[in-house]
């Protein structure tokens, strides 16, 4: 009997084998555009994203950002619109901090953009260091069961570490990057400070991602070498380590959203204990062929992506995507450790019905060990 | 004759502390303030801009150098307040519309900041009625857009396309860069100038106006 899109992405995650190539399709960014627009093609208008994907054919990748609720002691949140802008402010008693954010869902977008930091001077540390120190995280699955059982057998619910392993979250969501590197340098002892008490928060959510029924926990996402490298082997490597060891002792395999350009983060990377590098992004998005990566992992690593999301766009012919698609199976055959996906996304102009053609595609080709 | 190799070394080293007291000495040694300008501090941020550019240097090496050379200049700012010689022209920057990625955007910013060009950052999903207005009202001599999902990049040309409908295209040179964006694409939908990164940015400016 054939094994189920799920079976199959797992095996391939395990490093396990596989009948034929995996294949998990993500397709958000396309769907909440048109949804939002009221421009899904005629067939769809009223159909959610799964049904849609189970119709092409493919795997299906679903997002959710979190499974669990972060609970705050000895200290208030307060929440206000501000359109287009939500500002969210922490009042401690040793200070206030505030966050701008906005959210576009109707550009693609599933996640909130960070207008303006909390950090704002170094008057915001202890407060910072306070949120840090009394915040609780609490189960919280219901959402991501009621996903797991809409995708079934048909792919994979992606959740984990509300996307950012420890260093990246303060890099990316409470100080931003350009404060981040000045005050890694001006300050670099109240950073780590925060980096400590942030991975105690992470400790807490890992615990309930042991205990989950989350098959691949995510653990950090949108990574790129311009900024990611200088600080990749002190703050991220360790981690990483520490939480891929942790998952693994619970049955798991981890794996980390990988779409940016990865050049210099190739190496680096196979410290991190980490199984699959999802959203891989080649050329012509960044400056790697899938072909240098596999010679540089070798079967350590199993990839998740290989078809940028630009391929799905109109400036490809359909020749032209068959081509690169072809060229794609050549550099990974025979197929081992490899899921077919977007890097990273199907985009709100891309062609749905390509996705049904790399179904088409892995059918002709893709039974392992594949053979071009 | 002042050596600037120790500035411009400063610089590249992204020391604060060592490039003010250089600038200080420079100019108790009656050095030309133009010449601490453009043979010590952007002497060094021209190389930091090369070394990112191939790959030897990373963002935040970039980012402090950057950050140096601000300071500095604010230090030898009261000095030549009439002439023009900090200001290498004006230059009005944002992400198009729809988009919300900034990192490589403010980096060209500050960067273009620290070689002497006065940048107005409008941010990001920037529209084009926005980026037009700030033409008119500024006067900028470059006005930079960024783009890293290719669904935005047609809101450059919707951009070019507007500054020629208020008649103001050819009083600005306009630079296109982001991820996606390549040369082509800025042939095409008729910029004058594109730049995979950073580093290059500075000599497409400078090149624009002259310098
Ligand atoms: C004016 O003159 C100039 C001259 C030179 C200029 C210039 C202007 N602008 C840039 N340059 C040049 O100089 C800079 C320095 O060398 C360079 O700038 P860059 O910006 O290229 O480089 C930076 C220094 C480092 N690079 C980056 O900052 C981008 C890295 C990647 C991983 C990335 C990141 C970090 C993010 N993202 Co997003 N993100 C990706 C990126 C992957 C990639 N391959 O690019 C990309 C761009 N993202 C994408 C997507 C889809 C999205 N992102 C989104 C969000 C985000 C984050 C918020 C998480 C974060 C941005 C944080 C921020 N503050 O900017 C969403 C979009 C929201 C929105 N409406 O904008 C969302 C839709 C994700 C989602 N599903 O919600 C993809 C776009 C795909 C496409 N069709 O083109 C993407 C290519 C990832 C992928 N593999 O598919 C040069 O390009």
């Amino acid at each position: 009997m054939a094994m189920s899109h799920k079976a199959r992405i797992l095996a391939a995650a395990h490093r396990q084998a596989v009948d034929k190539l995996p294949f998990g399709a993500r397709i958000d960014v396309w769907y909440n555009y048109h949804c939002a627009h009221g421009t899904l093609p005629e067939k769809y208008e009223g159909w959610n994203m799964v049904d849609i994907l189970r119709d092409q054919g493919a795997g299906v990748q679903v997002r959710h950002m979190r499974i669990w609720k972060l609970e705050y002691d000895n200290l208030e949140v307060v929440t206000r619109e501000d359109p287009p802008y939500t500002i969210t402010e922490w009042r401690t008693p040793v200070g206030a901090v505030s966050l701008k954010t906005v959210f576009r869902p109707e550009e693609g977008s599933w996640i909130v953009y960070e207008v303006d930091h909390p950090f704002k001077s170094k008057e915001d540390y202890p407060v910072i260091e306070y949120i840090f120190q009394n915040t609780r995280v609490v189960p919280d699955l219901s959402e991501y069961q009621q996903k797991e059982k809409m995708v079934g057998e048909d792919g994979i619910v992606i959740t984990g570490m509300d996307m950012y392993s420890p260093m990246q979250q303060i890099m990316r969501y409470w100080l931003g990057y350009e404060r981040f590197f000045y005050e890694l340098h001006d300050h670099p002892v109240q950073v780590g400070q925060l980096y400590e008490l942030q991975k105690e928060v992470a400790k807490k959510k890992l615990e309930i991602l042991g205990e989950s029924s989350v098959e691949i926990p995510m653990l950090c996402a949108n990574w790129s070498d311009e900024f990611h490298t200088p600080v990749f082997a002190k703050y991220f490597s360790p981690w990483l380590r520490e939480a891929s060891d942790y998952l693994h002792s619970k049955g798991k395999v981890t794996q980390v959203h990988s779409d940016g350009e990865m050049r210099r983060l190739i190496p680096l990377f196979l410290e991190t204990g980490v199984d699959v590098a999802e959203a891989w992004t080649p050329m012509p998005m960044t400056s790697v062929t899938t072909g240098e990566l596999r010679k540089a992992w070798g079967d350590k690593v199993t990839v998740w992506g290989g078809i940028p999301a630009v391929l799905f766009e109109p400036q490809y012919t359909d020749q032209e995507f068959d081509t690169y698609v072809i060229d794609l199976f050549k550099q990974i055959a025979p197929g081992y450790n490899f899921i077919i996906g977007m890097g990273d996304n199907l985009p709100f102009d891309g062609r749905i019905e390509r996705v049904g053609r790399i179904v088409e595609l892995i059918d002709k080709y893709g039974s392992m060990p594949m053979k071009l | 004759m002042i050596d600037y190799s120790a500035l411009k070394k400063a610089v590249i080293d992204g020391d604060d502390e060592r490039t003010a007291q250089l600038v200080k000495e420079a100019i108790e040694q009656h050095a030309d303030p133009a010449d601490i300008v453009t043979l010590g501090l952007q002497a060094g941020l021209v190389t930091v801009g090369e070394k990112f550019s191939s790959g030897e240097f990373f963002i935040p090496e970039m980012l402090l150098a950057a950050r140096t050379v601000t300071r500095s200049l604010d230090i030898i700012r009261p000095l030549v307040s009439d002439s023009d010689m900090i200001t290498a022209g004006k230059v009005v920057i944002g992400t198009v519309v729809g988009d919300l990625h900034d990192i490589g955007k403010n980096l060209v910013g500050m960067l273009l900041g620290g070689v002497g060009f006065d940048v107005l950052d409008l941010g990001t999903d920037v529209y084009p009625k926005r980026f037009v207005t700030a033409v008119m009202e500024h006067k900028p001599d470059i006005l930079g857009m960024s783009a890293l999902i290719t669904t935005t990049m047609p809101a450059m040309e919707a951009t070019i396309q507007a500054l020629e409908s208020a008649n103001i295209r050819r009083q600005v040179k306009v630079i296109v860069g982001g991820a996606p964006v390549t040369q082509h694409f800025a042939d095409q939908i008729g910029a004058d100038g594109y730049c995979s990164n950073g580093g290059s940015a500075i000599e497409l400016c400078n090149r624009l106006v002259g310098r």
